[in-house]
């Protein structure tokens, strides 16, 4: 069997790939492992609705909440700081099998063909081989994630490194649509989400995300340091989620879900080699910071889907500011998570606030012989902003 | 909570196929004693235990979160996907 296009993977850079060329009039087939798409992809997760609607047409987009509020919330062992901020962009929360069921229906009403249940075992030229058999295409898009196998089986990049992954663990607690509001504060579609800093029991980045009629709650941490520490991923989850017992007390258990998160890629992974495309968190594509990853999936995966040319499509990623920024935010995040980098700053934001409240700042003169590193910093973090 | 009763929550459809494998299982035994393995740490689901000088592998319970391949120094993990779509299907993600 012949299509022009053959895409890799159905979550949100396979399917904005194959939507972008089933929409421009390609016979496009996507590929999908899991028995729906969705059904193995993990995410917290918040999306910002500007960068999708770049791609799809978002009116129907299965959200959970309208984030209404972020909390920002930086940890040490014995304080905590928090700063609530009104987001100005439209942030969804949502869940990824039904969000990445919907986007893959969206390259299916384009026209674009999907087939599940069924794993790409490898490339060999032109020729996609699956456990079911082998299909001949023009172009080829891996969109398989960050466990990529396939690129790797191509030379097209490398294995990650485990002080550049971090692991993202999380649980979904039910209960009702009611509850979840009672216990947020939240009217009708209004959501809420948290990102909590901290560096206790190891430097590591939380969050608390509400759905419709559930919390997600989960914690990134570097592998290596996960390693270096012997610390079991769930006992971190549990020590993240202890001093938020409250919050989910009642509540049940519905879902236990992990996945690694690139820190590291495009452009030292290849996006391309020839007509064989890599797309998404295959390629690195992920804000080290925020994880955020699914907005420069799409993005990607649309470039990707409308390149001529793999030179084309490299120059267009150098030139989307979805990409960019995550490039831009590597160099900080290395920094940051640096040696005791993220602990000065944990302690730094905790002690002006308890210092500020407590009408002492004298208290901050320990910060003195730091300012150089706070400078060097606040140069990199102006170059992820601009 | 153990990690089993978070398994518990979890859809699985078992590959009879494993779809991890240990290289040389000589490897393990080294790394056990010098890197106190790091595939046993790093795994969310318990997926290895070291049983009378052996890596055990209970592959069923992979969460294909794919942390254990990265962390082996010594590259000893063959790590493929569930065929047939088995493997782990989540309902939220
Ligand atoms: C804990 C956690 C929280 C996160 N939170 C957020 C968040 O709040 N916001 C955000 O934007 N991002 C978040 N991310 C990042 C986000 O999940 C990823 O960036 C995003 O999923 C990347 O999309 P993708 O399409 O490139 O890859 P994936 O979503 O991983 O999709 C890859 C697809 O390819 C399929 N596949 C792989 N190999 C094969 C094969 N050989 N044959 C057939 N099919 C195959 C897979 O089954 C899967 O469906 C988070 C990640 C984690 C782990
Ligand atoms: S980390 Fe690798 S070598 Fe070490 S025990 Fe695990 S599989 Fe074996
Ligand atoms: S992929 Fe993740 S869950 Fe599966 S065995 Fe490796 S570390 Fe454990």
């Amino acid at each position: 069997m012949k299509f022009d296009a053959v895409v890799i993977g159905a979550g949100p850079a396979g399917s904005a790939s194959a939507y972008t060329m089933a929409k421009a009039g390609y016979k496009v087939l996507m590929i999908e492992k899991g028995s729906e798409p969705g059904a193995k992809n993990v995410s917290g997760a918040m999306i910002r609705e500007a960068v999708i609607s770049k791609v799809f047409e978002t009116k129907d987009l299965p959200f959970e909440r309208i984030v209404k509020r972020v909390r920002l919330i930086f940890k040490t062992r014995e304080n905590e700081t928090e700063i609530s901020v009104k987001p100005k962009d439209k942030l969804y929360t949502i869940a990824r099998l039904k969000f990445d069921k919907w986007l893959a229906q969206k390259a299916e009403g384009a026209g674009a063909v999907l087939i599940t249940k069924t794993t790409v075992t490898g490339i060999e030229g032109q020729k996609v081989i699956t456990e079911r058999g082998e299909i001949e295409a023009g172009k080829i898009v891996i969109a398989e994630g960050a466990n990529a196998l396939l690129s790797m089986s191509l030379g097209l990049r490398r294995e990650l490194r485990s002080e550049e992954t971090v692991l993202g663990i999380k649980e979904v607690y039910a209960s009702t649509r009611d509850e979840v509001a009672k216990r947020f504060g939240l009217q009708g579609d209004e959501g809420e989400s948290w990102r909590i800093i901290t560096d206790y029991p190891l430097p590591s980045a939380g969050f608390i995300y509400t759905y419709k009629d559930a919390v997600a709650i989960g914690i990134g941490a570097k592998v290596d340091e996960i390693t270096q520490r012997d610390i079991r991923p769930f006992e971190l989850l549990d020590t993240f989620k202890e001093p938020y017992s409250e919050l989910i007390k009642g509540f049940s258990l519905r879902e236990y879900s992990a996945k690694i998160i690139p820190e590291n890629g495009f452009p030292s992974f290849k996006p391309c080699e020839g007509s064989i495309y890599v797309v998404g968190d295959a390629l690195g594509l992920v804000d080290p910071l925020t994880f955020d990853g699914i907005g420069p999936a799409v993005i990607s995966g649309h470039l990707a889907g409308k390149a001529e040319s793999c030179n084309a499509y490299s120059n267009s990623l150098y030139e989307a500011s979805e990409i960019l920024k995550v490039m831009r935010s590597r160099p900080l995040t290395r920094e940051l998570l640096k040696g005791d980098n993220l602990s000065l700053y944990i302690h730094l934001v905790t002690d002006f606030s308890l210092s500020w409240a407590e009408g002492d700042l004298s208290k901050l003169k320990y910060y003195k012989n730091s300012l150089g590193t706070i400078l060097k910093h606040l140069l990199l973090g102006l170059e992820v902003v601009q | 909570m153990r990690v089993e009763e978070r398994l518990y929550t979890l859809r699985y459809k078992r590959d009879e196929k494993p779809h991890l494998e240990i290289k040389d299982q000589a490897n393990c035994a080294k790394c056990y004693d010098t890197y106190k393995s790091p595939c046993i740490t790093v795994c969310p689901a318990n997926v290895y235990s070291f049983t009378e000088g052996k890596i055990v592998i209970s592959y069923e319970n992979c969460l294909e979160c794919g942390a254990c391949k990265i962390v082996c120094p010594f590259n000893n993990i063959i790590w493929r996907y569930p065929r047939y779509g088995l493997g782990i299907s989540l309902r939220y993600g």
